[in-house]
Order: structure tokens, then sequence, then C-alpha cells
């Protein structure tokens, strides 16, 4: 067997007093696309922030291709090609859409490679070709969710992670997300969602995790989660999430 | 893409730098030629700020960090370019407790003021990256603070600085020839910074400390540089400065000559050298206009006290109308530029109906 891509292991993080995370363990194997399940306040995205190294774990490892990241300085880590979209679509408004991605080639010092990977953005997303010179802050919401995107491909992560990218948005925009993450993993990228919006993230990945209060619930193929998990219960019955057999 | 419409593109991005150059060297010709001696004065004055403004616009612009510090370092470069440039005799019975090795140096001008720049840039190395690892307000009061110290130095090295006194003898270099050409130079690196990798990289910090930190960018790091350039094109203003006034304490580096700066920099808009031109224009005009008003009131005693302090007080209310106006500055964030000559718009049905 081979090594999986990234491993996180017996994760803990805490923001101030209050710990995060109690020990969160997954993996993520090269070609796939895993999904962070879970209701808010699970600690999907302190998981996110903790591999990226914007927030400092108390306790565990996180090894990504058999390098322990565990931390180190975010910068460093995007470098070893390791790419976050954060949550909540967080572009440089006051930059051109141009600058943004310019921005995420910087990264890998992929430079030669600019114009070549512009016109391969340009084909995944139409729309950042007709706004490349205008301020990224008065693009709609969806448009910005794609220059978030666009700018992280730009540095041609091994491992893209996506925090909540449907988030806000409209429903037929989250339906074109969705597409493009699919679209994404058919061309070979991997990809760690993270999703509030469970039954949808089900549909397109391969594996997933649910997380609850900070822990690992369940973990599994979509089909196992789908099977069961009562999805339902996980976002309005609030503790007993546990795992339980849907009658057949 | 013809050769000709590749011109035009590249000409239409980057046509901020002539549409301020242009007139700048216009109206400095005009008033070498036609100008008072007070004109000629003033003018000259609007290059050398015009200088200090850009080089305050380059870090604090770019990163979205108040540097009170910036006019420290104009008067280690003032100082620094004046004790080398100035004649032994003239110091050592200007300045009696100086250190006889500083009493000795005497170069000509030119290098004095480029050493003046690599000075006030090697202090800022020194001292700053323990500042750029703060931010927002933190920041604000520690770069307020090395202010006070810098000003504290300046009072009471009289070894250097001759305390509190004046400084004088400076050597007189600063035409309005060498100040516009000191600005023009200042207007092109100034505007090359922000279009740089680095600039762009701090344009990105301000924007979005966590993003840009989620896309590998140092912040820090590149504080600490744009800091340091700053510092540097402070320094050679210092010692632009200094070759103009010709004598000067410690006084001109202090809280009220920052706030000018500042000024200028806020209300033309931090976030662009058009916006940092505009202030200097703007600041340097009203505040001439109202010196001559505060004169004329004073001259003609119509009021049974003096109006001392009207120019500063008018010039404060402003900026916070300005301000209240138009957040931020009257140019904003982004560039000046020539207005697009383009033939097919894309039709703007299309563009909506994709947009849903």
């Amino acid at each position: 067997m081979t090594m999986p891509m990234l491993t996180v292991e017996n994760l803990m993080a805490s923001y101030g007093v209050v710990r995060a995370l109690h020990g969160v363990s997954l993996e993520v194997n090269e070609g796939e696309l895993v999904a962070l399940l879970g209701v808010n306040g699970a600690g999907k995205s302190t998981t996110l922030k903790s591999i990226t190294g914007i927030l400092r774990p108390v306790k565990g490892s996180i090894t990504f291709l058999g390098t322990e990241i565990t931390n180190r300085k975010p910068e460093w880590i995007v470098k070893q090609g390791l790419s976050l979209v954060p949550e909540g679509r967080e572009i440089f408004g006051s930059l051109t859409v141009e600058e943004n991605l310019r921005l995420g080639a910087f990264a890998s010092y992929q430079r030669d490679r600019y114009k070549a990977d512009l016109k391969e953005i340009f084909e995944l997303f139409p729309i950042l070709e007709e706004r490349f010179s205008q301020p990224g802050g008065l693009l709609s919401g969806g448009e910005q969710q794609m220059l978030a995107i666009a700018r992280a491909m730009m540095a041609h992560p091994k491992l893209l992670m996506l925090d909540e990218p449907s988030l806000g948005l409209s429903p037929a925009m989250t339906d074109g997300i969705f597409v493009l993450i699919k679209r994404l993993r058919e061309m070979g990228s991997t990809i760690l969602l993270v999703e509030q919006n469970a039954e949808r993230a089900l549909e397109i990945v391969d594996r997933a995790y649910l997380l609850a209060n900070g822990e690992v619930d369940f973990a599994g193929t979509a089909e196992d989660l789908k099977r069961k998990v009562d999805i339902a219960s996980v976002y309005f019955g609030g503790d007993d999430a546990a795992p339980c057999e849907v009658p057949l | 893409m013809s050769l000709y419409a590749r011109f035009l593109k590249f000409a239409q991005k980057h046509s901020v730098l002539p549409m301020i150059m242009i007139p700048v060297v216009l109206v400095g010709i005009g008033v070498n030629v036609f100008g008072s001696s007070l004109l000629l004065n003033v003018y000259t004055y609007f290059c050398v700020s015009l200088i200090m403004v850009l080089g305050l616009q380059m870090f604090m612009g770019n990163s979205g960090i108040l540097n009170w510090v910036h006019i420290g370092f104009v008067g280690v470069g003032a100082y620094a370019s004046g004790i080398l440039s100035t004649a032994p005799m003239v110091k050592s019975m200007g300045v009696p407790n100086m250190f006889p090795a500083l009493v000795e140096l005497n170069m000509p001008v030119i290098p004095a003021i480029m050493i003046g720049g690599l000075v006030a840039a090697l202090l800022a190395a020194i001292i700053g990256y323990p500042l750029m690892r703060l931010s927002d307000f933190v920041g604000v009061i520690t770069l307020f603070a090395t202010l006070i110290v810098f000003h504290v130095i300046m009072t009471q090295w009289d070894n250097v600085t001759n305390g509190p006194r004046t400084f004088f003898g400076v050597p007189e270099f600063t035409t309005l020839t060498v100040a516009l050409i000191g600005a023009l130079i200042a207007l092109v690196v100034a505007y090359w910074f922000r279009e740089s990798g680095l600039g762009l990289r701090l344009r990105a910090s301000r924007d979005d400390r966590y993003a840009a930190m989620s896309i590998g960018i140092d912040v820090v790091r590149v504080r600490y540089y744009g800091f340091i350039t700053s510092a540097l094109v402070a320094g050679l203003a210092g010692g632009v400065w200094a070759h103009f006034i010709t004598s000067f304490s410690p006084k001109a580096f202090y809280i009220s000559e920052m706030f000018i700066l500042l000024s200028m920099v806020v209300i033309g808009g931090s976030g662009s050298i058009s916006g940092a031109f505009m202030g200097t224009t703007f600041v340097t005009i009203g505040r001439e206009l109202l010196r001559q008003v505060e004169g004329t009131i004073n001259n003609a005693h119509v009021l049974s006290f003096e109006v001392y302090g009207l120019t500063e007080a008018v010039m404060a209310i402003l900026m916070i109308v300005i301000l209240i106006w138009r957040p931020g500055g009257v140019v904003g964030g982004q560039e000046l530029r020539w207005p697009l000559f383009k033939r097919n718009k894309p039709s703007v049905t299309k563009e909506v109906s994709d947009g849903v």
C-alpha cells in the first residue's frame, strides 16, 4: 500500500483555553476527493487552519508527502504544495483579478508557466477573463469564489483544500461550484473539501469524515456514510449524532 | 495582438506616470522662468515634500500600517547628510561638542545625500523586524513610540546633532531643478515598487493578512523589506531637504511635521501614488493660502488677538471633512488612468446573464 498524501494524527488544537479539537485523525490519498463534514463548531475549519499552519496545534502530528509539517510556518507549508481556499472567499478586494492570480503564481515560483496557466484558468472560469483588470472586490459572490479557487490553482497545489466553497452562494451558483470541484477531481487534483452541505458533498466525494465536537464521529466511503448515518439527525439532533442503522 | 495595440495597452496601463510627471515638469519650467522667489521656494518645497510623501506611501499605503516614524528617518538622512558635507570649520563653530571624528568629515553633497539615505535604511533594517510583527493599533502605537525615541535621541545627543539647538551651515545645493529631478525619480521608484512583486505582496497583506498567509506570503518579511525601502527614500528626501533649508533643529522631525505628511497621504488616498501626488498638491496649496490669510489677518490687526495656528487647525478640519466624504482619500486605492479607447466593448447584457 502506498503512503497517504496527507496524514493527520491525533490532532488537538485550541483557541486560548477553549479546546476545539480533541484528537482528530484523517488521511487523504493521492487523486482522492475527501470531504470533512459536520455542523458549525464541529472543528472543520480548525482542522484546515492547523494543517496550513495558520493555527498552531497543541498536540498531534501532520505529515504531508512524507514530511512532517506540524508547527511550520504557513508560507513554508504552501511551498510544499498544499493550498487552502479560505472560508468566506478571502480574495484581495482592492487588487485586480489579474493581480490576485499573479499572487497565486508567486507562491510556487512558476512564473515561466504563468501565461499557459492563465489560459487554462480562463477555460475553467471564462468570467475571470472578462473581469481581468477589475478590482476583485467588484466581483459577485460566486465570481469571487471562482477567483479564490483559481488563485489557489495557479500555485499548482498537490493538495487543494476548500473551506466551505458554497457558503453564502445562490443555489444555482452552488451547483456550478460543485460541478467545478468534480471536474477538478477528474483532471487529477487531490482535494480536501470542507462542507456543511453534506448531502451535496456526498454526491461527489470518494470518502468522507464526519466531525462532531472536535472528534471524528464517522469515517468511510461516501456510500457508507449515506447508508449508515442519518445525515438529518447530525444537523438537527445535536449531540446524539451517533451512527445508526437506517432500516432499509 | 499587433505591436501597436500592445503598445497602446501598455501605455494605458502605466499612463499614471506621464499624467503626473508631465504637469510637474511643465509647472516647474513655468515657475523657474516666470515665478517670484517666493513661488520658487514654494515649488521647491513641494517637490521635496513629494519625495517624502512618496516614500511614506511606499510603506504605509501598500502595507496599511500607519507609519509615524517616517519623519524620524527623514531626520536621520538630513543630519547624516548635513554632518558629512558641512565644512569642518563651520561644524567646529556651530556644534562645539561634536565628536572630533565627525568634525573632520567633509565630502561633496551628492555622495553625502546618498550615504544619508543608506544610514536611514540601515537603521530601519536594525530596528524594523520586531516592529513589523505587530499589526493594527498595536503596530501604530509602537511606531509612534519609536518616533519619540528618535526625537529624544536627536534632542539629547549633542555630540552629533547639536542637541535641541539649530544645526546650521549646511551647504546649499537643492535648487528647483534638483528637487524636481528628485521628485521625478521618486515617482518612478514609488510606482515601480507598488507594481513590483514585493509591492503586490505587501498590498495583498494589507487587504487580508490571513488570506495572504494562506497563499504563502511571509507577511512580516514583505513588511520588513517595504519598511527598509521606505526608510531609504525618507533618508534621501531628508538629505535633499537639508541642503535646501540649510539650518534645522530636531523640531523639524517630529509630530507636527509628521502630521502634515500624513495629511498629504491620507487626503489624497494612501493606496496609490496618484493619491500621494494629489494630497501633496492640495495640502501644499491649502497651506500656503492659509498662511497668507493668517499673515494678512495678523498684520491688519482686525482682531484683538493674533490667529496663530489657523493653518494647522483648518488643515486638520479639512482632513476630517474629506475623510467623512471619501474614506479612501480623494483618489482612492486605484491609480488614475487615461480613459480607455476601446472599440469592441463586451456587451453588458451578456455579462449580466452569465454572472447570475
